[in-house]
């Protein structure tokens, strides 16, 4: 497929999105989330660069945790916190909802529990369907969100659904949470798969009634005691208590988010997406050819991949 | 004398005849000063009680001079601000003679206060007023849309009613289960008998926990419970329905509440027949539909309704003129009057077919009720989103059976060939239309209550309806207090608001599935993946229902077809702005926005929609499904909608079918 977009109107649709307009954003993103979006995203993150985006300041949140955990409606009370209480940045939220595996359709429901104001140009909400990858990331999100980078300063990702895909998210986040309900009983299920290891925080949500509230807090925090060994440094993330209802520790939440920097992962996150691309696309073969590519950590992915292919190619011979 | 079993005797042995159910039509519109006229001719023509129906701001908690109010003021109800509305609304009715049912849910707390400040301001015995509001706000959370509060709040609304009401107006039925809307929302027998009970036990278990009442006190509350249900065309089963009814209170009230007076643990009725089964095909054959579905409720003496209403021939079409309700009524005075059905005792008593239905009805809508109990009751299995997701369902179910020709609607999907209907040959086209001049008036009224109000009073009665509201006190009081003072509907419902928050439920379409697979929808997902194949992108449809119409079934159903036949599909409930649904729309790059609106307001809602397209510089293609007149079509094509979508349209692949054909279209201008 080729570049939809004629190098003019590739740089009018760059100037309006960093300047909020929602639509030509909008059409961007829809661009990056096609398959063979390659010599697309070759064109455009080379005028990003050129144009001075380059998204290394952003922050990338993500939010992981149970179905029903109310991740949306906290997203929902963080957005209005945001955006009365900081009114010199802009936010970008992007939720992946599943894929029906029968159709390939999906029913995008997020918005459905979060109330957004209309015209405001900072904030973004982009739904995305996981395209039959169960939860998790789709293959596009990784680069829909260095778009968004360029143009906003924090980015929340949201996916549902529980497991080891859900996990991913972590791998490019700056900072990323586990949202749970209280006593929801998921806290030794998660001990056992090994994801507590993944957060960097945790959110106890719904904690509309001080009592349980507090009894699932000393319940947390007791089974994160065990990870103090295996944790560098001994700390055990910290835990926020929040709840949609009461308002409560959304501004704690928000503060905290706010506080954060991007990452030192950051370096190694396209080497972490182009691994996860490699399998995906050519196995164990592939990461074995990508282990032999030099690459500069601080190229661009399209840099890389195409590195990448060159040595899968020069092997398949 | 031996006592014949065809002759039905009264309490003194006597041969007796049963008197009627009470007449009622359910009526409003325009303004209050056209309601009170259309009132008075009903009852002169032999209507022998009111059913009000109330505008969407009003049932929305807003007044008409709000902006949302502005497209539906007077539209599918009566417009009422302040008392001053209720002054013309009941002008020369004898309120204290009347039995008077008001669907009023929300705001049921206002609309009951401003009845009492009238009675009291002419000088009636308040403690006479008889009637009903509906104030079954559990149903509006899973079929109509007309809430406001959390399910807490207005659960607190409700009981603070009952505390009211059993000291001061001991005739007046607080609440009203309504089951109606949960049979139009796709709720089977099973399920209408299950949620209905489970809401009226959510109902006395929150009135016990107040703790405000004697016992006998309480059983006299469970008296004043009446129920609102629906008669739908598979007659036999409906009679049976309202059989386990009966036999399912008594035995909640009996065995759970304990409630010793056989009086109070009577189960008291209400029915509208059903509406979802109007077609707008041969819409003449809905006149048999009603009279067929009037038989259920009327038939069997055992479950027989207390008042009955039924809706107009031509519903499907648009909002009933006068005529139409006119011979609605006529139906039910034939029934009542010229044959014999009310001079025998039941007809079915001792019918072993009739037994066995009856015990399995009740067997199911009991293990139904037993789930919903392991939630922890009704209100739980709101929160949670069960009920919701059960109706979406059961929705999509039927949908799909009429789809696949597995159930017969006669002119719809068998016999479609016919003579059209003379009946609607009138240059009126059969169809009402609300002067869209007559909102001025209703405007008019507000303005001038508002110049010459005491605004020192208004301020006064709100702030102590707000303290009242948060010190847990009875709300009642202040309100009736704020009707005197001549406080707006918006002004209560605020304040409230203020408090209590607003309320967002679940849409109830997450995770559905539809049980259809045919050739059209092969076909339409092959346009899927040609359209795929082409753009690289699935296609994108944002369903949207603007404004305060909350009857949200088309807008579910079309989300979890668009789904079906492949499309990602971004659906997020009802009581948007257009100016929400669009900027949705633009964020998600959507190829196509379906918007729903069953409410009358098709031409302001797109033309609201079109300026906020233009707003965003977005060529985004605009469809409309929902009640619209054929008239209004031409009107709609020129604002820019691409294709519009009525009842008629009940094949759901046919209706996928045309919008993948729109959303194709734009593939050249947009690869």
């Amino acid at each position: 497929m080729t570049v939809r977009f004629a190098e003019k109107e590739l740089k009018e649709l760059i100037q309006e999105a960093s300047q909020g307009e929602k639509y030509p954003l909008a059409k961007l993103i829809s661009e990056l989330e096609k398959p063979d979006s390659f010599e697309f995203r070759k064109v455009l993150f080379k005028e990003l660069e050129n144009s001075g985006f380059n998204g290394n300041r952003s922050v990338t949140i993500g939010f992981t945790g149970t179905p029903g955990a109310g991740k949306s409606s906290l997203l929902g009370e963080i957005s209005t916190n945001f955006l009365q209480t900081v009114p010199d940045k802009k936010m970008a939220v992007v939720a992946i909802d599943p894929s029906s595996h029968i159709s390939g359709g999906s029913l995008l429901g997020d918005r459905t529990r979060l109330s957004l104001p209309v015209r405001e140009k900072r904030i973004f909400f982009r739904s995305q369907p996981s395209q039959l990858e169960l939860g998790g990331l789709n293959p596009y999100t990784y680069h829909v969100i260095r778009l968004l980078r360029c143009f906003f300063d924090f980015i929340f990702v949201e996916t549902v659904g529980i497991g080891q895909n859900e996990i991913e998210v972590s791998k490019l986040a700056d900072i990323s949470f586990l949202v749970m309900v209280p006593l929801g009983g998921d806290q030794i299920q998660f001990m056992k798969s090994g994801i507590m290891e993944v957060p960097d925080a945790f959110i106890l949500n719904k904690c509309d009634e001080e009592n349980l509230a507090r009894a699932s807090y000393h319940t947390l925090s007791t089974t994160l005691e065990f990870l103090r060994d295996i944790v560098p440094g001994g700390s055990i993330p910290p835990i926020f208590l929040t709840s949609v209802k009461t308002k409560k520790g959304i501004q704690e939440l928000l503060d905290f988010i706010l506080k954060s920097k991007p990452h030192t992962k950051r370096s190694t996150e396209t080497k972490v997406q182009i691994e996860k691309w490699i399998k995906t696309e050519y196995g164990n073969f592939g990461l074995k050819a990508l282990s032999q590519t030099h690459f500069d950590p601080n190229g661009s992915f399209e840099e890389v991949e195409t590195s990448a292919k060159t040595e899968i190619e020069k092997r398949y011979k | 004398m031996e006592k014949k079993d065809h002759i039905l005797y009264d309490k003194t042995g006597n041969p007796s005849k049963e008197p009627a159910w009470i007449f009622r039509t359910y009526a409003g519109h325009t303004n209050a000063k056209e309601s009170n006229e259309l009132f008075r001719k009903n009852l002169a023509k032999g209507q022998t009680g009111l059913s009000i129906a109330f505008d969407l701001p009003t049932q929305c908690g807003y007044s008409s001079d709000h902006a949302i109010a502005r497209p539906e003021i007077g539209k599918v109800g009566v417009p009422i601000n302040t008392l001053e509305d209720f002054r013309i609304l009941f002008d020369q009715i004898p309120i204290e003679e009347m039995n008077t049912s008001m669907t009023i849910n929300g705001t049921s707390m206002w609309l009951l206060s401003l009845y009492v400040a009238l009675a009291e301001e002419r000088g009636e015995d308040v403690s006479k007023l008889q009637g009903t509001t509906q104030n079954d706000i559990i149903k509006e959370y899973l079929a109509r849309g007309t809430y406001i509060f959390p399910p807490e709040h207005s659960i607190r609304i409700i009981v603070d009613m009952y505390e009211y009401c059993l000291k001061r107006i001991p005739k007046w039925n607080p609440s009203n289960i309504c089951s109606y809307h949960l049979q139009e929302a796709g709720a089977t027998p099973v399920q209408e008998l299950a949620f209905a009970l489970a809401t009226g036990m959510a109902i006395l278990d929150a009135v016990k926990e107040r703790n405000c009442f004697t016992h006998e006190e309480f059983e006299q509350c469970v008296g004043r419970i009446s129920f609102f249900v629906n008669a739908g065309i598979r007659f036999i089963e409906e009679m049976c329905k309202m059989r386990a009814f009966s036999d399912m209170w008594e035995e909640i009230t009996k065995g759970i509440y304990q409630v010793k007076s056989e009086k109070y643990r009577r189960f008291r009725y209400g029915v509208q027949v059903n509406s979802l089964g109007l077609t707008e095909e041969q819409p003449e054959n809905n006149a048999w539909r009603i009279l067929i579905e009037a038989l259920g409720v009327t038939l069997s003496r055992d479950a027989r309704c207390r008042a009955l209403q039924l809706p107009a021939w031509n519903e499907a079409l648009s909002l009933p003129r006068p005529w139409d309700q006119q011979w609605s009524l006529r139906l039910q005075q034939v029934l009542a009057y010229e044959t014999d059905l009310l001079e025998y005792p039941d007809l079915f008593e001792g019918s072993r077919v009739v037994e066995s239905k009856v015990k399995d009805l009740i067997e199911n809508a009991n293990k139904e009720i037993q789930k919903i109990k392991e939630m922890g009751g009704a209100i739980k299995a709101i929160e949670n989103g069960y009920m919701k997701a059960q109706l979406v369902k059961s929705q999509a179910e039927r949908l799909a059976k009429i789809n696949n020709d597995e159930l017969i609607i006669v002119g719809k999907n068998k016999w479609k060939e016919g003579i059209p209907s003379p009946l609607t040959n009138d240059p009126d086209g059969g169809i009402f239309k609300v002067d869209p001049k007559s909102a001025e008036q209703t405007l008019k009224v507000l303005s001038d209550v508002k110049a010459r109000r005491d605004a020192k009073k208004v301020a006064e009665s709100l702030a102590r309806l707000e303290d009242d509201a948060k010190n847990g006190k009875n709300l009642m009081f202040a309100s009736v207090e704020c009707a005197k003072a001549l406080v707006t509907t918006g002004e209560w419902a605020d304040t409230l608001r203020k408090i209590f928050g607003e309320y967002r439920p679940s849409t109830g379409v997450e995770g559905q599935k539809l049980n259809l697979e045919s050739d059209k929808v092969s076909n339409v997902r092959n346009k899927v993946e040609k359209f795929q194949k082409a753009t690289g992108a699935r296609p994108k449809i944002v369903v949207g229902k603007p404004g305060l119409d909350g009857h949200s079934n088309g807008a579910e159903m079309i989300a979890v077809s668009a789904k079906h036949a492949g499309f990602d599909v971004i659906y997020s409930g009802i009581r948007l702005t257009p100016e929400e649904i669009v900027q949705s729309a633009v964020e998600e790059n959507a190829n196509v926005i379906g918007v729903s609106i069953l409410s009358g307001s098709h031409v302001e809602l797109a033309e609201q929609i079109f300026a906020e397209l233009k707003h965003y510089k977005a060529d985004i293609p605009v469809v409309f499904g929902g009640i619209i007149p054929q008239p209004d079509f031409e009107k709609l094509h020129s604002i820019g909608v691409k294709a519009i979508f009525t009842p008629k349209d009940y094949d759901l692949m046919d209706v996928m079918d045309r919008i993948i054909d729109i959303v194709t279209e734009k593939i050249p201008a947009s690869v």
